[in-house]
């Protein structure tokens, strides 16, 4: 082919050239497949067009894998629920997993194999690889990657090894728990994985411990949290004593915000209530009050308590923590660790970082990670890279790594990829494809075993060799189980015995000059590796409400010290780097110190995600350490704007009954109610064969987002963009409003889901001057698209103010919205996409109560109980979400309406809503 | 209103003879001096017109995401413009019906004029609610057409009464003003030199001859009309009050909406015919027949409605604080304080304060202050209408849904646009149509002449 620059001069040679060229190009697409391929004509067993089918998959975080089930409608991946069976899921999803198929979709993912800017071909780079410089045996060869416990993925990194003996691993997790392995260490001379079973904790204290965050124990941990503030007999007591909110934080009954330094002085009182006596702690009445409450409670509960200490705690507190745990006798497993590697992650950072400055590496080959991003400026890995001879990377994204190396390879997506991953226990489940690769893409398996010289080099057939285990005629069979359940049975390790009988050294902690930056990951986009992800950068903080960015977290005392209000830009000074971003005020955190989060001001990571808030990981000299003293700050003179989805999040006088928080004893007293009817002129609604109604329990909610995102896939909702977001304009149907109200010398706070109500007398629907909002005979209040044309009266009627406006053609033209065609395959073909100008909201679901309603008329029934299962109640991983059918006395629904802790947003208006609230409990009765 | 009493003080000052009243209204349309301003002033108007509607093409491409609007604000500029223009909208028609029937003999200099800007106002108000549509194009799924799905307009929605309301008002008002018109187009055709001229004139003149019974009928069918209008004029903006009145909204879910708003109404027209009537008093050399005195009159129904508007500021402070109703009161403190309180104490001062001078007979006889002021009375009021939108929107029962507006250019584009576009509209009628009516004039300078 001649060049696609357009010719100066075309001449009819040329041109004819051209149109033939055109013409066989365009007949190459059209041709067959090499495989076999069978027409539609008889239909495949068990596929019916339009109908979802769910497969079991794996999607991994921070590289342990935690089981789903994608949805696949005609062959087209569009949604991922949780897998009941797999015990890191539950059923339950996060916003990770949910926004998986996003990625898969994302027209910026890598497509072809490039040199440099260049696309370029497997023949030349595999030349290539063959005249790479390092030696026959491996020395100079070396291999990064992520965190991996993948045992097909362990086997090629063997392969790889036994081919070049001399070569060196590297393996790194950005967000790495290197001070729990190094307390592990201490405790017990080897690195274990602690499982705390939390439902089995009637009493827990966490040291800026977030077992509720993001992470790959979150879905398990949310689901015990959850079931232990429902009906259980004796509700559980959650301690936390941290710097900056966290969700754990948010869920805890008694919560304390002190710096780092004084957390360690905590974890000293706490130990000396259990029985060490590791002199008196230094601590602020407050800190003391509270350390000797968490302290005697503990030992009250001895067999049922326990401590956590989290990520940001030295790895003394972690292991005199589980030494605590011991004498506590405290409910937690401890496994083997998955994590075979020997070297901790940031030491592992830094030895690439050596030795590529002392020339030890001549072929760097980087599997599905980022350093260039990762590593802190002062490792000044770019630079080391580039003066290796031979580099390539393979990952999904030409990212900022990839542009370093000199060759870049497309990986798959997991969702269209074969593989295997285990979870933190070690249970092991298979990443199944729903989708042939969209592009010409490998899957890091692959690489590997073609880079090892393995005989076999495809996924499947890795896959499959990894777990032909037993007799032959069993393995088909055990192979299907494993991908129909998404779990294979028994491959959880056994629980160790570890004997704890001392307690190590404490040092005192010398308490640190200026502030203290305590950093953690971006609740939406991780590490980073999702900052491309539209849904993800789109998807509101927990506490800032944040979106397209990231903020300074600062005390309101340090503020007013420091004469910063709120959304001024501030410049963070840590060891001379200086960092950028709007300010946050959050009132609750501690004096002194600064919350931060990784993962934004990527370089390269695509349209959306480049260029989008600031580089937190490149300051400090440990890579990703999570507090770092001696922070300065000061107001900036410089303007980064600040974009939030909500700004008002404090709670004062009467609007405290909008978030309603109760104690049990309060429950206990109030009587359950009747529901109370204020009488009304409006006609009353029609009456059908259900009523659907939702309860909220803001109790159980943790605030995880899970749901928004789920919505947001479900229900082809589109992104808006960051200059939408700060004119005002979002347009998530299911948004979770963070509250705070004030509480003794401190903030509680809480979250509340707010989808549409569904009001039986609905404000929306006598406004409408053309009967777009209408109400039908089961109690929604459905939106008629294209009857709308966008007064907007609805919305300017609705106090919950739950509907939102295409102000654009979000869904089809708009940069945010559908970049490229293949976005367009994510869409959910039940539900319609929305057209420029015209209202929409949460309909409780209603395609997916169509399809329960049609087979149950099938079998000649009613939907049964539980039945009916909202996107957003899917995805909960606290179950918070109670869906069903009021007309049943016996639901679910209908039992938690009479609920003592049951309430109505904005009764007082008479609104009736199907949506209602159970109230938040704080397990503690006095004040402060 | 006794100084028709008084038998030295007079409305038509320095004519000398029926001719000259008939020539001095006539001029402007058939031998125009100082054409320059004129053209000067449509050359301004027009190019604004241009950005009107360079504003509205814009926005039937890119839809209304280009205005200042969010997800809480729903309603911005457009509805706060409509609700300002049918506002101004007022004055001509009540002037012309109400005054007529109170006998009001001052109202002769000004019901023709006003009237023209009634429709001008008024169709101006009529367009912002489809620029306002997500989807104008189906603006007729409100009208109860047959189609066949057998689909009707939701008749619960204010904004379907909105639509009768307004569109029964330009009805009127054109149809109003037309019948007054008939004697004049018929002085035009006789007095226009070219034949064009005088048969368009004689078409529309409908045969006028000036006979004693042509004059009977005409003196009747209009005082009927006038009894007609009267309603018209004070429903038409209680059914737009209703837009806010009949919803759940705090601020807005008020029954002192429709007397509000029809009062805010006359007071931003009366202030809009005071602008107008020195700008024909200067432009046209209206001079004899738009008297300090005229100014005097419409200067102390401004005052009267201030104070009206001053009461019904005063009382929605009030049942939001005795209501005690946590929304109310919150708005009005978010009035007072928020980020919006400069606007609403600019609506405060230009609305009550400053119209106190027309206490003074020494602002209300001098023509410049009582222009001023009026100027001042229309931003106060535009700023009325918007914050009544904003503030509402901004705050209501949920705070987590709390945002602020912030327009953008279009929305200024649109406004200033609409502006120009109404001043085009009107610097047309005064050249093509008499902008007094002469015939009233002439009877008013007979009764005045005759001892």
């Amino acid at each position: 082919m001649p060049s696609l620059k357009p010719p100066s001069g075309l001449d009819r040679r040329v041109a004819l050239k051209l149109l033939a060229a055109g013409m066989a190009s365009a007949m190459a697409r059209c041709s067959r497949p090499d495989e076999e391929i069978i027409p539609y004509a008889d239909m495949p067993e068990g596929l019916v067009a339009g109908e979802p089918m769910r497969f079991a998959t794996t999607l991994s975080l921070a590289g342990y894998g935690r089981g789903f089930l994608g949805i696949s409608i005609d062959g087209r991946p569009i949604k991922i629920e949780g897998n009941p069976n797999h015990p890191f899921s539950l059923g339950a999803t996060d916003i990770f997993a949910e926004a998986g198929v996003m990625s898969l979709y994302d027209p910026d993912r890598s497509k072809a194999i490039r040199r440099g800017d260049t696309i370029s071909t497997w023949g030349a780079f595999s030349s290539a690889w063959r005249h790479a410089t390092h030696a026959q045996d491996g020395q100079g060869l070396a291999l990064v990657t992520g965190r991996v416990v993948s045992p097909t993925t362990l086997a090629r990194i063997g392969a790889l090894k036994n081919r070049y003996p001399q070569s060196r691993w590297y393996r790194y997790e950005p967000v790495h728990d290197d001070a729990a392995r190094a307390g592990a260490r201490q405790a017990f001379g080897k690195v274990v994985t602690a499982l705390p079973n939390w439902a089995d904790a009637d009493v827990v204290v966490a040291l800026d411990a977030n077992p509720l965050g993001h992470g790959p124990d979150e879905l398990r941990i949310a689901r015990a949290y959850a079931a232990r503030r429902g009906k259980a007999a004796k509700r559980q007591r959650i301690h936390v004593a941290e710097s900056i909110w966290s969700l754990t934080g948010a869920a805890a009954d008694v919560r304390v915000a002190v710096t780092p330094a004084h957390l360690v002085e905590i974890a000293r009182a706490i130990a000396n209530a259990c029985g060490a006596h590791l002199g008196t702690p230094e601590l602020p009445d407050f800190a003391k009050a509270f350390a000797d409450r968490a302290g005697q409670e503990l030992l009250a509960a001895r067999g049922r308590a326990l401590v956590l200490a989290g990520d940001s705690q030295p790895a003394e507190v972690h292991a005199l923590f589980h030494w605590t745990n011991a004498q506590l006798r405290a409910p937690v497993s401890y496994l083997p660790s998955q994590d075979i590697v020997e070297n901790d992650h940031a030491y592992e950072l830094c030895a690439l970082a050596n030795d590529l400055h002392a020339g030890r590496i001549q072929t760097l080959i980087v599997a599905d990670a980022n350093p260039v991003y990762d590593a802190p400026d002062s490792l000044r890995i770019a630079e080391g890279i580039a003066t290796v001879p031979f580099s390539a990377h393979i990952g999904l994204y030409r990212d900022e790594t990839a542009h370093g190396c000199r060759w870049h390879l497309p990986m798959s997506h997991a969702l269209e990829s074969w593989g295997d991953e285990r979870a933190l226990d070690g249970t092991a489940s298979i990443v199944q494809p729903l989708i042939q690769r969209l592009y010409a893409t490998r899957t890091r398996d692959d690489y590997l075993a073609w880079l090892a010289n393995e005989d076999v080099t495809k996924a499947y057939d890795l896959v499959r060799k990894t777990w032909q285990r037993g007799a032959p005629e069993a393995v088909e069979a055990s192979w299907r189980k494993a991908l129909n359940d998404g779990v294979i049975a028994n491959t959880a390790a056994t629980p160790l015995s570890l004997p704890v009988d001392r307690v190590s050294d404490f040092p005192g902690m010398s308490r640190p000059r200026g502030m203290s930056a305590v950093i953690s990951p971006d609740p939406s986009v991780w590490d980073g590796r999702y900052a491309n992800n539209a849904w993800l950068q789109e998807c509101s903080k927990p506490f800032t409400k944040q979106v397209w960015g990231n903020a300074v977290q600062i005390a309101p005392g340090d503020a007013q010290r420091l004469g910063i209000e709120d959304e001024d830009t501030v410049d963070v000074t840590i060891d001379g780097k200086t960092i950028t971003a709007p300010a946050v005020l959050m009132p609750g955190q501690a004096d002194g110190t600064i919350g931060l989060h990784w993962g934004q001001g990527r370089l390269e990571a695509g349209r959306i995600g480049s260029n989008i808030g600031v580089r937190v990981c490149g300051v400090g000299a440990r890579p990703f350490a999570r507090v770092i003293n001696g922070a300065a700050l000061q107001k900036s003179a410089s303007t980064v704007p600040f974009r939030s989805t909500q700004a008002h999040t404090r709670l004062q006088g009467k609007m405290e009954q909008l978030f309603q928080i109760a104690t049990p004893s309060e429950i206990a007293r109030t009587s359950p109610k009747k529901e109370n009817r204020a009488p009304s002129l409006l006609p009353v609604p029609p009456k059908g064969d259900y009523a659907w109604a939702m309860v909220v329990d803001t109790d159980a909610c943790i605030g995880c987002n899970a749901c928004v995102v789920a919505c947001q896939a479900e229900n082809n909702v589109p992104v808006v963009g960051p200059e939408e977001i700060s004119q005002g304009r979002d347009m998530h149907w299911l948004r979770v409003d963070s509250y705070m109200r004030p509480h003794g010398y401190t903030e509680r706070r809480g979250f509340q889901p707010v989808p549409c109500m569904h009001c039986e007398y609905a404000p929306c629907e006598p406004v409408c001057p053309v009967e777009a909002s209408v109400h039908d005979h089961e109690g929604l209040n459905v939106q008629v698209y294209n009857r709308c044309i966008g007064t907007r009266f609805c919305e300017a009627n609705c106090p919950y103010k739950v509907r939102r406006f295409n102000w654009f053609d979000y869904s089809g033209e708009q940069a945010y919205a559908d970049e490229g065609v293949a976005l367009k395959a994510q869409h959910n073909p039940d539900v319609s996409a929305r057209g420029r100008g015209v209202m929409e909201k949460c309909n409780y679901c209603l395609q997916r109560i169509s399809r329960a309603r049609k087979t149950a008329e099938k079998e000649n029934r009613k939907i049964a109980e539980g039945e009916m299962v909202t996107a957003c109640q899917a995805a909960c991983p606290t179950r918070a979400i109670h869906f069903g059918d009021l007309n049943r006395a016996d639901s679910d629904v209908s039992n938690l309406r009479k609920a003592a802790q049951h309430y109505t947003l904005l009764e007082e208006l008479n609104t009736r809503p199907r949506t209602t609230y159970l109230k938040r409990i704080f397990n503690s009765d006095e004040n402060g | 209103m006794s100084a028709a009493g008084g038998t030295k003080e007079r409305w038509i000052e320095g004519i000398g003879s029926l001719e000259e009243i008939n020539a001095r209204i006539c001029a402007p349309v058939l031998n125009p001096a100082h054409t320059w301003r004129w053209w000067a002033a449509l050359a301004f108007s027009g190019s604004l017109t241009l950005l009107m509607l360079g504003s509205v093409g814009w926005l039937f491409g890119h839809g209304i995401g280009i205005f200042g609007n969010n997800t809480t604000i729903v309603w911005g500029f457009p509805i706060a413009n409509y609700v300002w223009w049918l506002g101004i909208g007022h004055a001509g028609t009540l002037i012309s019906a109400l005054l007529l029937l109170t006998r009001q003999k001052w109202r002769g200099s000004l019901n023709r004029f006003a009237e023209a800007m009634t429709l001008f106002a008024a169709s101006m108000a009529g367009l912002f609610p489809i620029f306002h549509l997500g989807r104008p194009y189906y603006l007729y799924w409100i009208t109860p057409y047959p189609n066949v799905q057998g689909l009707w307009p939701q008749w619960r929605s204010a904004l379907v009464w909105d639509l009768w309301a307004v569109g029964t008002y330009i009805t009127f008002s054109a149809l109003f003003w037309y019948v007054g018109l008939v004697p004049d187009l018929a002085m035009l055709r006789e007095r226009a030199s070219s034949r064009w001229a005088r048969r368009l004139y004689g078409a529309f003149a409908l045969g006028w001859r000036g006979s004693a019974r042509h004059w009977e009928v005409h003196e009747r069918f209009y005082r009927y009309m006038a009894a007609l209008a009267v309603p018209l004029v004070v429903s038409v903006h209680s059914i737009v009050s209703l837009d806010f009145a009949a919803s759940l909204e705090p601020g807005w879910a008020d029954t002192i909406y429709p007397p509000y708003f029809v009062i805010g109404a006359l007071y931003s027209g009366f202030a809009m015919v005071v602008v107008l009537a020195a700008a024909l008093r200067w432009g046209c050399s209206f001079e004899p027949f738009v008297t300090r005195r005229h100014f005097d009159m419409i200067a102390r129904v401004l005052l009267a409605a201030s104070i009206i508007m001053g009461i019904s500021y005063a009382t929605e402070w009030f049942w939001a604080w005795y209501g005690g109703e946590r929304t109310e009161r919150h708005l009005i403190t978010f009035l007072f304080t928020g980020p919006y309180a400069p606007l609403y104490y600019g609506q405060l001062l230009f609305n009550v304060i400053v119209p106190q001078a027309f206490w003074l007979p020494r602002v209300r006889t001098n023509i410049a202050p009582v222009v001023i002021i009026s100027i001042f009375i229309n931003v106060g009021m535009w700023l009325e209408r918007i914050l009544i939108v904003w503030s509402t929107l901004s705050r209501d029962y949920l705070p987590s849904a709390w945002r602020i507006f912030l327009p953008t250019f279009w929305d200024w584009a649109l406004l200033t646009g609409s502006l120009g576009a109404f001043m085009f509209l009107f610097l047309l009628f005064v050249r093509i149509l008499p902008a007094m009516p002469a015939h009233e004039l002439r009877k008013l300078w007979i009764e005045e002449n005759t001892p």
